[in-house]
């Protein structure tokens, strides 16, 4: 009878995914936000249906803007979905189509979910969408999907998956060559695509991992953390 | 049948509550005829979001649900009419609500059939709704019982069973009487319905042991059900849904608007059935009063939830708050207080204003009230999202309001459906117990 | 045998039930046909029910059989959700409390359709009389033997028509 449990016979430990955002180094280019486009397959919108709030950025960048022309200062944040630990969205979903897996990540089952939308307003992040039609790509853009990844249909709700398509394929390597995997192995669209390097992902269980050092830093905070989500994304502040 | 002078009044009131059942005019044809056709364009209109996605409605993100849980909330809320009415009244004995029992039970009984195909009607892949349901599957899966949803299945079902039960039951002697009566066709219906009903006093008395407990039995579930559909909200961390209150708050909101309902049915039916001497200003009275006292608890309920979240002044909170009273809801909620509150406690609390015309007036209002308020419950909060960078509007598409209409056509439908099929009026729980008592 | 008599007043029947009763027949012998339900006072015609203790029996049934699927279910298939623990009582005791009143909502029923006999098999001598507005049958079973006497018993308390049915 299967337990939902996934082993891994080659760590002593398993993996607990997290991610560090340094929002000193972040310029809000989006190169992330177009690559976790890329990576996921996620649906092309148009200007109609984004003018009726229907876009499926998996991640998204907020602007916070301070002052008035010319004196104005912009600050970035990217919001993906913080994979928390005691995260609201999944004991409200009526067929366990998002549960949290061994690995410490709120996955997302495409094909058991039938749509009640309950998860998506108990985000407070509201980090996850929808797809609202069964998803076009105008031509040619359908040649460029991302065979790992599966095609959502209509009717199904999506998120970030800390690209689990990338985990599984360097666990499976790893398992393969009978070695750990590296530290920095892993790497989601997103975190590859920075050009500052602003993002970071590693194993939060391996204590010499970039990321567990990181998230340790005196600037380290977490979003919203006092909703008692326990979120793994770590948000550098800015040093000023 | 036996043919004494002195038994002419129950003749009478056989004859007047039977009559309904063998005739009906060309109103009663032409009302059915609308409300069918609008019944069919609202079933179109599902065809055309089950065949294009929940794209073809107005909701987005963050605005996720929308005029599909309003209408939800209203009709389960609806469905408490018979409830109230039936059970509460029973156990307290209350001999004046005997004509208004069956036509609150009947609205019952269609509100929870309607209400309860919205769960299914709102989900993004409809054809999957039975995944809810616990069965053993090759996927070797069951429902998540955490969630709130699972719990409005269950709670629900047992609500709509019980109360097809507790309006089946009374049913039965009515049933037998009718057996006799009708077009063949209906005579089957009917002796096959009063499964050979005698009138002995041993099925008398186990069916009045068995109304009894299922008054109780039904009262508690009618708390619950409705506290449950509150708890899709309450359960969640979205800023003014995460109260304590929604409980309590949403059966009073329930009972109020089922009252509302009624007193429309029964006027209604009072006018076009001719059941004047059936449906007495009394009748009208004692539910005004009701009204009134839900009107009063409705607003306390109102004020205090509004009251502790302006003078918590917690941001998240007030940004909703706002919304509602000042913001892009503001005319809609003030509406709501004036419909909910000021018209009827104006119209039913001063004894000169209180009619029959008058509490009609008051029950639409608050009808209308009571969907705006279910509307200002859920669309305000996901306008206003805790990060305001994922904020958006909502404006309800063609399909929303097409299928909303068509719940309130079907409403009507199935009542009128019901209202020639069977008595709308228990005849045996009308008379009294011996030919000497007066009633 | 089988006696019916029509009575128009409830203190006529009573009597007679009182009368009949006297003479050495039990309420199983008994039996008062009406189109609405008539009230007698305690002692005359008690008829034991079992209902409540049905509908108790239903409830507790249901509701723990559904707790326990729950409590199955969950941990057979384990899923983790939002940190909670795999079955939780506060979770899910909704919906025991709702299975625990919909199964005394089905035993009140089930319990009804044989307390009152409408499911059961009738006993196809027993004549059923045809009841009007406001008339009350009463039916006794008896001996042929002692069938004369009830029939007085029944005329002297007011029946306004009296008939013998079967042997």
């Amino acid at each position: 009878m299967p337990t939902g449990k996934e082993t891994h016979t080659d760590q002593a430990k398993p993996h607990r995914w997290g991610m560090v955002i340094d929002l000193d180094r972040c310029t809000g280019c989006e190169a992330c936000v177009v690559a976790c486009h890329a990576e996921n397959n996620i649906a092309v919108s148009n200007p109609e249906e984004a003018a009726r709030g229907r876009v499926n950025h998996w991640l998204r960048v907020d602007r916070y803007y301070e002052g008035q022309f010319p004196d104005v200062k912009v600050k970035y944040r990217p919001v993906l979905c913080q994979h928390c630990d005691e995260a609201p969205c999944e004991p409200v979903c009526p067929v366990n189509a998002t549960y949290h897996n061994p690995e410490g990540l709120n996955v997302q089952v495409y094909n058991r979910c039938v749509g009640t939308f309950y998860c998506a307003n108990n985000c407070p992040y509201t980090v996850r969408s929808f797809n609202w039609f069964d998803p076009q790509w105008p031509e040619p853009m359908q040649l460029q999907h991302n065979p790992d990844v599966s095609l959502r249909p209509g009717g199904v709700m999506e998120k970030c998956t800390f690209c689990i398509q990338r985990i599984k394929r360097v666990e499976e390597s790893a398992d393969a060559g009978s070695r750990p995997v590296a530290d920095g192995e892993v790497q989601p669209a997103c975190v590859q695509s920075c050009p500052a390097e602003a993002m970071v992902f590693g194993d939060l269980n391996d204590p010499d991992s970039k990321v567990s050092r990181l998230a340790g830093d005196g600037r380290a905070t977490k979003l919203m953390e006092e909703l008692g989500t326990k979120p793994k994304v770590v948000y550098l502040d800015r040093a000023r | 049948m036996a043919e004494h002078p002195e038994l002419l009044p129950y003749g009478i009131i056989r004859e007047d509550l039977f009559r309904p059942l063998s005739r009906a005019g060309s109103k009663w044809w032409f009302t059915v005829t609308v409300c069918f056709l609008l019944v069919l364009a609202g079933l179109a209109a599902w065809g055309v979001q089950l065949r294009d996605g929940l794209g073809v409605t107005g909701l987005n993100r963050p605005v996720f649900w929308g005029l599909y849980i309003v209408d939800f909330v209203f009709w389960i809320g609806i469905s408490h009419a018979g409830t109230l009415i039936s059970a509460i009244l029973r156990l307290t004995d209350a001999a004046w609500r005997k004509p208004v029992t069956r036509a609150a039970e009947a609205i019952t009984l269609f509100a929870l059939m309607i209400g309860g195909l919205f769960p299914i009607i709102h989900l993004g892949r409809a054809w999957f709704f039975y995944w809810l349901i616990p069965y053993p599957n090759a996927r070797l899966m069951w429902p998540n019982f955490r969630s709130p949803l699972v719990w409005d299945l269950v709670a629900i079902l047992t609500y709509v069973t019980g109360s097809a039960i507790y309006l089946y039951l009374p049913l039965i002697p009515d049933m037998a009487q009718l057996g006799a009566h009708n077009k063949p066709w209906r005579r089957k219906l009917y002796t096959t319905l009063s499964l050979g009903w005698t009138g002995s006093d041993r099925e008398w008395h186990a069916l009045e042991m068995a109304m009894k407990l299922n008054a109780v039995i039904i009262l508690a579930i009618a708390i619950s059900v409705h506290t449950v559909v509150a708890w899709d909200f309450s359960m969640s961390i979205a800023p003014t849904w995460h109260s304590t209150m929604f409980g309590p708050y949403f059966v009073v909101g329930a009972i109020f608007s089922g009252i509302g309902a009624l007193i429309i049915v029964m006027a209604t039916l009072r006018r076009t059935l001719h059941l004047e001497n059936y449906l007495i200003k009394r009748h009208f009275d004692n539910m005004s009063k009701l009204m009134l006292t839900m009107s009063l608890l409705w607003f306390y309920f109102t004020m205090s939830e509004h009251i502790t979240i302006w003078y918590g002044n917690e941001p998240k909170e007030m940004g909703v708050f706002g919304q509602r009273t000042r913001g892009d809801y503001a005319f809609w909620f003030w509406t709501m207080v004036v419909v909910n509150f000021v018209i009827p406690v104006t119209l039913l609390g001063i004894k000169k204003l209180r009619s029959i015309t008058t509490a009609v007036i008051a029950s639409f209002g608050v009808l209308i009230g009571m969907w705006l308020e279910r509307y200002l419950i859920v669309v305000p909060t996901l306008v206003t999202p805790r990060l305001a960078s994922a904020t958006s509007v909502y404006s309800p598409s063609w399909v929303e309001l097409m299928i909303t209409v068509a719940t309130f056509a079907a409403m009507i439908l199935l009542y009128l459906l019901f209202a020639r099929l069977f008595p709308i009026i228990a005849v045996w729980e009308y008379k009294p117990h011996s030919p000497e008592e007066e009633d | 045998m089988f006696l019916i008599a029509e009575y128009r007043s409830k203190d006529a029947l009573v009597e007679a039930l009182l009368a009949l009763k006297g003479a050495g027949l039990t309420a199983e012998d008994l039996a008062v046909f009406s189109e609405e339900p008539i009230e007698f006072r305690k002692g005359i015609l008690d008829r034991h029910s079992n209902m409540s203790k049905a509908a108790v029996a239903g409830a507790v049934t249901l509701g723990t059989l559904a707790t326990w699927f729950v409590y199955y279910a969950q941990h057979n298939y384990e899923l983790i959700t939002g940190g909670m623990p795999i079955f939780s009582f506060w979770a899910t005791g909704i919906i025991t409390y709702e299975t625990t009143m919909l199964g005394a909502v089905l035993a009140t029923f089930f319990w009804f359709l044989w307390e009152s006999g409408l499911i059961r098999r009738r006993d196809p001598e027993a004549p059923i009389p045809v009841i009007g507005p406001a008339s009350m049958s009463l039916r006794v079973k008896c001996d042929s033997a002692r069938a004369d006497s009830f029939v007085e018993t029944l005329r002297r308390t007011g029946a306004i028509k009296t008939e013998r049915r079967g042997k």
